[in-house]
């Protein structure tokens, strides 16, 4: 008896942080995730830009690769792939529709 | 009918829909697998594709479609009475619009996060993207003008109004502030802010500044000084332009983001006040009647109820919001169901609060009436939410001019960012043949100026049926682009396929009816010429809507042929 109360105290802990976090996540959703999602997004704008400028040949661009084309790739090869393919996505107009405006 | 009633009937069929109807056909035929990569994990770049939690992304998606709709719709709607306005929130949203935004989300997710332009353009035929880039355009201007009718020649001319805007604004600036210059910790900065814009709410309600506003619009009887408008209804109109083309042209983060994330507190907390009050007062509807007549002044009951409440039953842009935001974010297949559907049923519930505002918030039918009926929504709103803050102790005064500020801040927040989507869209539908467009200023301007004519030129019942139109058929549109894409999977499609059949006969002969009273009822009977130019520029909207959507359907009719004519390969 005494040893199952603190387990079912112990679950009912568990289960307020569980709930906890949740509200806490979705009341973060709610309110500062589009600010954070769109500071990050304009952050990696700019680096997606700079590697286009220092790597703009592996997209066709003819721009001569300068010498820190080489003292940089290591960075780039793990975002090599995605990078490209963000770049070279064809966009249109609903691209950019992520609220209602209803 | 008592509310508590009304609020247990929308718990259970929210319970029923998204536990036995949604989740079975979430797990029986579209099959979520959570093993499976999604875009957002395979594609990952930090800009479009990002992996989220689902908790995060359920309160992002409904916070993104949650909008001024679900909450001006159910108020007018109840002119019809309060069943059928009831039975097409909880019915459409239990068979149609979950089953939009869901299956728009996992349709961008299996289609590597393809937005609706490129699914339209590839599932359908090439120029169905063009015809919806249209379509979208004058959606965006009849959301313009609604709003800003009811923004601009309602809301703002009261003079206890305009201050508390202005705080929100300087609130929210403030807040960008001390985010991005001094660095403060976002709790800090949103006490600070939500604070002091409540203190700019209450401000704003003392003699000496409603007294200044009404001293600058002329009241109390404002002299009409333009196109019939008075001047409080001039200058309202203007204060919100400003604002307007503040959020359409300055950087998102620095302006747009900060105001809103301070609006949504101030949004937030007047619904939970609303409805903790609703529930302390659980008043019944007296003598409002279930249903008053088949035709009213927003037109018959069918299909005219189905287009004025739009989202809360279902929304077309919803499809937008799924395939372009939160489908390019889900960590997992099955988070699918839970953010997407979740979310419409969430906004579900939003709607039905609007509901109980108007017909149990004032006593009756009468009340309602007293209140301003159909033709004054959106004060209807305020006042029903003043009432139900008043419950838990909010002076009513301080309420009314809250609930004003809470709806005036929810339309202009949004109507910035509708500037913002129209001047890219004119800049993609004409700017390669007109390169001005492509500047944002001039783009920019030239939405407002259309705003401006809109709005001081037709009257706002006139607008909202062919925004509602408009919205909801792009539903009908959405849910066939997702039928199809079922087919070609060889999936079941008929929860998606009729729910199309009957969103666009019902939206096409809605777009008619309104086509039909403008241009061959109104105009021919027009005493002057700016009734004459209202009525034939709604008019001539629908129309050029109703053609584009019967292009997008026979193309749409020839791609279910040719699908139907290979055999399916089922993912």
């Amino acid at each position: 008896m005494s040893a199952s109360r603190p387990r079912t105290l112990e679950q009912i802990e568990t289960i307020l942080r569980k709930t906890l976090r949740t509200l806490g996540e979705v009341i973060y959703g709610m309110t500062v995730y589009d600010w954070v999602h769109e500071l990050n997004s304009a952050r990696n704008e700019q680096e997606r830009l700079f590697s286009l400028i220092v790597y703009g040949d592996l997209l066709g661009i003819p721009i001569l690769p300068p010498y820190y084309t080489l003292r940089l790739l290591p960075y780039l090869v793990p975002t090599l792939e995605n990078w490209r393919r963000s770049m070279l996505r064809e966009r249109d107009f609903t691209d950019i529709i992520n609220q209602e405006v209803g | 009918m008592n509310a508590i009633i009304v609020l247990l009937l929308a718990a259970l069929g929210i319970g029923v829909g998204y536990f036995l109807y949604a989740r079975n056909i979430d797990r029986n035929i579209v099959q979520p697998n959570p093993d499976k990569a999604t875009p957002a994990k395979m594609y990952m770049d930090g800009v479009d594709f990002t992996p989220a939690s689902r908790n995060v992304l359920f309160g992002y998606q409904f916070k993104s479609v949650a909008a001024l709709a679900p909450l001006t719709g159910p108020v007018i709607a109840v002119q019809w009475g309060w069943l059928p306005a009831l039975l097409w929130i909880l019915l459409g949203v239990f068979f149609i619009g979950w089953a939009q935004d869901y299956g728009a989300m996992i349709m961008g997710v299996r289609r590597e996060g393809e937005t609706m332009g490129a699914l339209s353009y590839k599932l359908i035929s090439p120029r169905a993207r063009t015809i919806l880039m249209i379509f979208i355009y004058f959606y965006l201007l009849l959301i313009m003008g609604a709003f800003g009718n009811a923004v601009g020649k309602v809301l703002m001319t009261n003079p206890k109004v305009p201050f508390g805007i202005i705080a929100v604004v300087l609130m929210g600036m403030l807040a960008g502030q001390m985010t991005y210059k001094y660095r403060q910790d976002i709790i800090l900065t949103s006490i600070v802010t939500v604070v002091l814009t409540f203190v700019g709410i209450w401000i704003s309600t003392l003699p000496f500044m409603s007294n200044l506003f009404s001293a600058i619009y002329g009241l109390p009887e404002s002299p009409k000084i333009l196109l019939g408008n008075t001047q409080a209804q001039v200058i309202g109109t203007l204060l919100m332009i400003i604002f307007c083309y503040l959020g359409a042209v300055l950087p998102i983060w620095s302006f747009a983001q900060p105001v809103n994330y301070v609006s949504f507190w101030i949004v937030t907390l007047g619904m939970v006040g609303g409805v903790i009050g609703l529930l302390i007062w659980h008043p019944g509807m007296g003598d409002f009647p279930a249903v008053t007549q088949f035709t009213t002044a927003s037109g018959p009951l069918w299909p005219m109820l189905f287009v004025t409440i739009a989202c809360g039953a279902i929304s077309g842009w919803h499809s937008l919001v799924s395939t372009s935001g939160t489908a390019r974010q889900l960590e997992k297949e099955t988070d699918a169901l839970p953010v997407g559907g979740g979310a419409m049923f969430l906004e579900g519930a939003f709607a039905i609060i609007a509901f109980l505002t108007a017909t149990v918030a004032f006593g009756g039918w009468q009340g309602y009436q007293d209140a301003g009926g159909a033709g004054a929504a959106l004060a209807v709103f305020a006042g029903g939410l003043a009432q139900f803050l008043n419950r838990i102790g909010v002076p009513l005064v301080f309420g009314t001019a809250y609930g004003s500020v809470f709806l005036t801040i929810m339309a202009v927040t949004i109507m910035q960012l509708v500037v913002r989507f129209m001047r890219v869209a004119s800049a993609e539908l004409i700017g390669d043949s007109v390169p001005v467009m492509k500047n944002i200023h001039v783009g920019s301007i030239v939405a407002l100026l259309l705003t401006l004519l809109f709005v001081w030129v037709i009257p706002w019942l006139a607008i909202w049926g062919a925004f509602g139109g408009a919205n909801q058929l792009m539903a009908g549109l959405a849910l066939l682009l997702i039928a199809l894409w079922l087919m070609s999977e060889g999936r079941s499609h008929n929860w998606a396929f009729y729910p199309a059949i009957f969103m666009i006969v019902t939206d096409l002969a809605a777009l008619l009816y309104i086509a039909y009273t403008n241009l061959l009822v109104k105009l021919p009977a027009a005493a002057t010429g700016q009734a004459a130019l209202a009525a034939a520029l709604v008019g001539i909207i629908c129309l050029v809507l109703v053609v584009a959507a019967l292009v997008l359907i026979w193309d749409g009719w020839q791609a279910i042929q040719r699908t139907r004519a290979v055999k399916p390969a089922k993912a």
